[in-house]
Formats: structure tokens, C-alpha cells, sequence
């Protein structure tokens, strides 16, 4: 078969079918393509201003990679007048992110750009490792989660920064537009499409550059690029909920390669569409973003504990209506005005959302809605059980998996006792 | 008198073996069948009590059948309802069920054209009035979808005004490329073939038989096409962009409990077209987006049946009135055009774009 020429130059051959549309093109118009398509993205949205100081959440994966290197690409290219640096988390890893780091450090020499790491143990005196032997690889993702958003602020503060950008990509929104519909959260449906996440409650700003970008498509400019970058995924385990949604985006994506893009879409106006007293809630509670949500850095392993958790408590609160019903089937000839009120304030009920003061953490003084914020609650948990592994601290990784397996043995026999 | 003797009584009556497990609850059959009912009879309590709609009259209503199991077993509820209402001397006017059924045969030639079963259904449901149309007729509901579709269709779709009805739009829509389109494509015409019905008989609203794991696979399937801002009313129950309600009173049921509510029916065992079950081994990539989600959520729903539910009920609480005002509506699916590229210039929306066959993929 002669091979077909480049869909936008018709000169050179082309090399690459582009995943978003199937247009055949060369390795220089797919670069230029996909380089443009972010530029467009961020004029459009105006996302920057000249002379911004920019912090890039930088992981050593792939996403934050390819944001890094074409950042710096078009901030020369077209005069952004940006002062990008990276920012880096460090979890405590070992076999992960001690390895990754590597990668960020000389992507900081590559692209000349300053590199800040935080650390989980300078934060808060538990490397993630310590936190799975503590609590054991259940659940382990929120700890993750909430520690590593106020790690990225704390990050950006000590940098005297006010915007961080992530890599997070198209395949990712649509995954969290999916994953919120099957968890019911109205809330992180309405802010999960924007493309900035700040508010009253942090004074640093969130954006992802990268939001209208395909996963495969970072993968192809990384590897025409040649990046350098670290593509191990978490060794731990991921949220359900994301894991059932990733799987779906995959197919969609095999049927009609539009989809991501089409959920993306999707989200954007249901966020919309979500009631008015329920934005609000997600505007005040932005602050705990990503609680819940795990890094995104999963792979498609389903364990099911979190769905099978949900529906149980579904099946528990249908079970407790029917109940309900019941008891109201005889009062069936109450007159219409009285039932219809009553529907009205069953419905208000429904919809009355305490509205939430952002106050700063009694502890830490992290801006927080409670009187202590969220990570200085999960810190208090771990601390009270220190002593139990305090001893553990230290020991390698093959000494910790069999005591997290041991955990779970014991949490079993419990169980079945 | 001494109470029977009963090894596993009904959890409701105590006066019955119970035969079925019903959301953990051991009942008989009876029990399960006004369980189940009542759940239908709750969402139909606006037209049997004609709240918001004339008092003096009944509320007209239309209820599209397909001889599925769900719009089965929902239209065989709502005769029980009809004969109660009728058989009042005193009560409210209640509601009139009109039975719209699109020819079988004339939507896909695979299907069976099923007059056994129009018959059976008239003979079933005295008291609904029925219509049989075939799926061409949409080109005399509504007059204008000729020309919507052709420009829908782009250049590579020639409308030949020579043929007949049915053969104008086989032609229209063997033009459509993938299965995906195809699907969506049938889906909206259909849509608006029966709501040009519904208005023409003066009907207030449209009684749709969706069962839970197809309002489930709806939702998704139309987040996945990017009808997002359409979910809502393709899903919920309110006022549609047609000017018509629409009411989906299967929403409560799993399609697990209108199966053993069909069964304890023989005349509905025989009037229900089982549905094809979707070919296992057939390649992710050859399935139309619908059936993916229709597998995604059977295949999910045998484990997290709740979850699923939750779905729809989760697209449920958008709330329509956080629409802009003055939005101009799609020429062929009548969704709002919300967000569109290029402003108000477009005459089809996102989605619909993408089914086009110009650039459908």
C-alpha cells in the first residue's frame, strides 16, 4: 500500500493517525496540531496573564511532562511572558515516587525551569507508605487525595505562586463526568468540566491547560517529542467508581473516538444545568476538592469495594422508604391541600443546603469550612494508633506489603468471627 | 379458628406462602403485584386525580407501545388503573389512554410484524383506544422533516420524491454511517413521529414504558453522544421542548420485578416480544453506543441494581430552569442549543452534528 501523505501539508508521509479524529498527518503537523489546539484552549479561556507566575504540578508522568515541555514551548512561542516553575509532591512511595522524582529532576534541567518538592513527611510526618500500613490499602486514596491538595497549596505559597496548572486531560474529565453520575454527586458535576477550579475558599488557583487533550494523544507528543518521563502508575490501589468509569471511557472511545470529547461536552452543560443551591455548596466546598477523588493516576483495576458500599446503602434507604410507605398507605384519603404541602416541604428539604462559612483550620490554618480541616482529621486518626507502627518506620517495601496482607488476614478473622 | 399453618408466610398479609423476594421482603403473589403497582399508581396521580389539567374532562394521554416487556407489563398496570377509575361513579374524571404503535416490521425488516399481537392487545386493554401507524408516517405527522432531513444528510443524501414513503426514508437513513448514528438517528425520529401523533390527538402528555436500566443506559448513552443538556427531559418527568409532559412511571422498578409481574400474566407472556439478547462476542467497537451502555448497565446492574438507578435519578435533579432563556432549538432533535461553537448560527446541535454523515465517525 503507498503510503498516504500528511492530511494538512500533503508533503511529507504521514506517520500518525490522530486518535481524536483519524486524520492521517505527519509527525511536525501532529506536533504543530496538537501544540496549537492547547494554545486555543488557553487564549480562549484566558488563562494566563503576562507575567503571571505559574507553578506546574509536576509528577514525572506523562501528563504533567508533556504540560511542562509544551508550556515552555508556546510561553516562547507566543510571548505568554510566563515565570513557569515546577512543583513537586513527594508521597513517600518508595519503588514510585522516589523514581519519578528522578524524572521531574532532570525535566528541570531539560527545560530550565526552578523545581520545588514537598514532601508528605515534612507536611505532616506520615509518608503514604506509612499511612498503608496504618490503614491498609483500603481507603488509602482519600488520605492521598486530601494530603496532596493541601501539599500543592502549601507548595505554591512557600513559592509566593497563586496559580497551579495540572495535567489533568480530556480522558480524565470525562471520566470524573461519568464517575459523578454513577456516584450521584451533583456537586463535583458542576465544577469537575471547568477548566479553572478557584475559589472564596483558596486564594491559589487550579487549571488544567491540558482539559480538551486525549490521553493517547499526550502518549503520541511525548513520544515524538521523546520526553523524558516516568510511566509506572500508583502502586496503590484505586477508587472503584473511577476504575468502572475508565473502563467505559475505553470503549466509548473505540466506538466513536469523538465520545471523550462529547462527555466532555456533556459535563460542561449539565454543570449548567446543576440547581442553583447546589453550586453554591460546590463553589464553598472546593477546598476539599479531590477528597474523594483519588490522584487519577489509575489504571482501570476495579475492586468494588465503594460501589458495593453505595449500593448497599441504596438498598438500605429503599428498604427504610418502603417501610415508609406502609405506614402511610391507610392515610391515603388525607385532603389534597395538606398532601400537596407536604410534598412541597419534602421537596425544600431535599434542597436545603447548609450553607458553609470558610474559616481557617484551628490546627494547621488551612482554609477550611470545619473548625478542624479535613487532613488535620485523618492526621488525628493516625496519630492516636502511632505507637502500633512506629516500629515500622523505615523497614522496606516487601516488610510492609506482608503487614498490610497481615492486616487484612486479621481484619478477616475478625469478620468471620 | 386456629391461623394456617405457613412455612414462609408473606411478610404483608401473614395469610399466604410467600412465593418471591421482593427488595429482602419474602411475599406472595398478590402482595408482589400491589407492590409493584403501586409504585405506578404513585406516578400517575396527577392524571388520575387531574391535578393541573382540566377537572371536568379526562386528560388525554398517549402511551407509545413497542411489545416490549416494559411497556407491556406498564400498559397492563394502567388498564388495572383505568378499570378502578372507571368503575367510580363519583370519582375524578381521571385520565383517557391512547396506545400508539409503531409497525414493528417497518423500523427494522428483521422484526416480526406481530398482528397476533395487536390484536391480543386491543382484545386485552378494552379500555384504551389504539393506532397502528407505520414508521414513514412520520413524513405526514411532520410535514417538514423532509426537508430537515435533507439538510441534515448533506450532500450525500438525495431525496427522490419518485419513491414511496417508505422507501425516501430507508434511503435517508442508509445514509447515516456508523451504528452509533443509526441508533440515535431512529431514535430522534421516532421521538418525533409519536410526539406529532400525541399532538394531533390533543394528548396532554406522554406515558413512556422505559424500564430503570433503559432510563439508566439513556442517561449515559446521552452524556456519551453529548446531549447532556437534553438528559433531562429524555429521562425525567416534566414538561418536554415539544410543549407535551412527559412521565416515566417505571422509574421505581427493576427490570428484574416487571419480569416476574409479566409472568404471573399469561396473556402478557404472549403478547411480549422478548428482546434480543445482545450478542456476547460481538467486538466493542462494532456496538452502537446504546447497546454498550445497555450492556454496561445489565452487566453492572446483576451486582449494583441501586447504583444504576441512582443514575437516572442523579439526572433527575438537573434543573431546567438554570437553562438560558431565548435559546434557539435544534431543527432535528429540538434540544436547546446550549454552548454551541460558532453561537447561534447553527441550525442542528452537537450532537446531532456528530451524527450527521458528513461527520459522523
Amino acid at each position: 500500500m503507498a503510503p498516504s501523505p500528511c492530511f494538512h501539508c500533503q508533503t511529507n508521509r504521514a506517520v500518525i493517525i490522530r486518535p481524536k479524529n483519524r486524520e492521517k498527518l505527519c509527525r511536525t503537523c501532529f506536533i504543530n496540531v496538537f501544540e496549537t489546539e492547547v494554545h486555543e484552549t488557553i487564549t480562549s479561556t484566558s488563562l494566563f496573564y503576562p507575567g503571571e507566575r505559574v507553578a506546574i504540578g509536576a509528577s514525572g508522568g506523562k501528563d504533567s511532562t508533556v504540560l511542562a515541555s509544551v508550556l515552555k514551548t508556546l510561553n516562547e512561542r507566543y510571548n505568554y511572558g510566563l515565570d513557569l516553575c515546577l512543583l513537586s509532591i513527594d508521597e513517600g512511595i518508595k519503588g514510585y515516587r522516589d523514581d519519578s522524582l528522578e524524572t521531574v529532576k532532570r525535566n528541570a534541567e531539560q527545560y530550565e525551569m526552578p523545581l520545588e518538592i514537598v514532601g508528605y513527611d515534612e507536611l505532616y510526618g506520615w509518608t503514604m507508605d506509612q499511612v498503608v500500613a496504618q490503614v491498609g490499602k483500603k481507603g488509602n486514596c482519600t488520605y492521598c487525595g486530601v494530603f496532596r491538595r493541601q501539599a500543592l497549596d502549601r507548595g505554591a505559597a512557600r513559592l509566593g505562586i497563586k496559580h497551579v496548572v495540572t495535567g489533568h486531560n480530556a480522558d480524565d474529565v470525562a471520566e470524573t463526568v461519568m464517575m459523578n453520575l454513577l456516584r450521584g454527586d451533583l456537586p463535583r458535576l458542576s465544577r469537575g468540566t471547568s477548566i479553572v477550579t478557584d475559589s472564596a475558599a483558596s486564594d491559589i488557583k487550579r487549571s488544567k491547560p491540558l482539559k480538551y487533550a486525549y490521553e493517547k494523544e499526550i502518549v503520541l507528543y511525548a513520544h515524538h517529542k521523546q520526553l523524558d518521563y516516568f510511566s509506572t502508575e500508583c502502586i496503590y490501589s484505586p477508587e472503584a467508581f473511577r476504575g468502572s468509569a475508565r473502563t467505559l471511557i475505553k470503549d466509548l472511545e473505540k466506538i466513536r473516538p469523538s465520545s471523550i470529547l462529547d462527555i466532555v461536552k456533556s459535563g460542561e452543560d449539565m454543570a449548567e444545568l446543576v440547581p442553583a443551591e447546589i453550586k453554591g455548596k460546590a463553589c464553598a466546598r472546593a477546598a476539599d476538592d479531590e477528597s474523594t477523588g483519588g490522584c487519577g493516576s489509575q489504571n482501570g483495576r476495579t475492586r468494588g469495594g465503594e460501589m458495593a458500599e453505595m449500593e448497599k446503602k441504596l438498598a438500605d434507604d429503599e428498604a427504610a422508604e418502603s417501610r415508609e410507605v406502609e405506614i402511610k398507605l391507610p392515610a391515603q384519603s388525607v385532603p389534597l391541600p395538606r398532601k400537596k404541602q407536604n410534598k412541597g416541604i419534602k421537596g425544600s428539604t431535599q434542597k436545603t443546603i447548609k450553607t458553609q462559612t470558610m474559616g481557617t483550620c484551628e490546627r494547621c490554618g488551612y482554609i477550611s469550612s470545619q473548625k478542624i480541616c479535613k487532613a488535620c482529621t485523618l492526621l488525628e486518626g493516625l496519630n492516636k494508633n502511632r505507637p502500633k507502627t512506629a516500629i515500622e518506620v523505615g523497614v522496606g517495601l516487601e516488610d510492609e506489603e506482608s503487614s498490610s496482607t497481615l492486616m487484612r488476614q486479621m481484619e478477616r478473622v475478625q469478620l468471620g468471627g | 379458628m386456629p391461623g394456617k399453618e405457613l412455612s414462609d408466610p408473606c411478610v404483608d398479609c401473614r395469610d399466604a406462602e410467600a412465593i418471591l423476594t421482593l427488595r429482602r421482603r419474602r411475599l406472595c403473589k398478590d402482595c408482589y403485584i400491589k407492590f409493584v403497582s403501586y409504585k405506578v399508581f404513585k406516578r400517575m396521580e396527577n392524571y388520575r386525580l387531574n391535578r393541573g389539567f382540566a377537572k371536568d374532562k379526562p386528560c388525554k394521554l398517549l402511551f407509545p407501545l413497542s411489545y416490549g416487556l416494559s411497556s407491556s407489563v406498564l400498559l397492563h398496570m394502567l388498564h388495572d388503573q383505568l378499570e378502578v377509575q372507571r368503575s367510580k361513579v363519583h370519582g375524578s374524571p381521571g385520565f383517557d389512554l391512547h396506545v400508539l404503535i409503531i409497525e414493528p416490521s417497518t423500523i427494522s425488516p428483521s422484526n416480526p410484524a406481530h398482528d397476533e399481537g395487536f390484536e391480543l392487545a386491543q382484545k386485552c386493554f378494552p379500555l384504551c383506544s389504539f393506532t397502528k401507524v407505520p414508521f414513514h408516517s412520520i413524513f405526514a405527522l411532520v410535514p417538514d422533516i423532509k426537508e430537515t432531513m435533507s439538510q441534515f444528510a448533506g450532500k450525500g443524501f438525495e431525496d427522490d420524491p419518485s419513491l414511496s414513503d417508505a422507501e425516501r426514508l430507508n434511503a435517508f437513513r442508509s445514509c447515516i454511517a456508523t451504528s452509533t448514528s443509526k441508533a440515535d438517528v431512529d431514535h430522534i425520529l421516532m421521538n418525533r413521529l409519536i410526539v406529532a401523533f400525541a399532538k394531533q390527538m390533543d394528548c396532554q402528555a406522554i406515558i413512556w414504558g422505559d424500564s430503570d436500566s433503559r432510563l439508566a443506559a439513556k442517561t449515559l448513552a446521552n452524556v456519551a453522544k453529548g446531549r447532556g443538556s437534553s438528559v433531562i427531559w429524555q429521562v425525567s418527568d416534566g414538561m418536554s421542548p415539544f410543549g407535551l409532559e412527559f412521565n416515566f412511571p417505571l422509574r421505581d422498578l427493576f427490570t428484574a420485578e416487571l419480569r416476574d409481574y409479566a409472568s404471573f400474566f399469561p396473556e402478557l407472556t404472549k403478547l411480549i416480544v422478548p428482546d434480543e439478547p445482545l450478542p456476547a462476542n460481538t467486538l466493542t467497537k462494532n456496538l452502537s453506543i446504546d447497546e454498550l451502555m445497555m450492556r454496561y448497565v445489565l452487566t453492572q446492574g446483576e451486582k449494583y441494581p441501586g447504583v444504576m438507578l441512582n443514575v437516572t435519578r442523579t439526572a433527575n435533579k438537573l434543573d431546567v430552569s438554570q437553562m438560558p432563556a431565548n435559546l434557539s432549538h435544534c431543527t432535528f432533535c429540538a434540544a436547546p442549543l446550549m454552548n454551541e461553537v460558532g453561537g447561534g448560527h447553527t441550525q442542528f446541535c452537537y450532537a446531532c452534528a456528530r451524527s450527521r454523515p458528513s461527520t459522523s465517525s
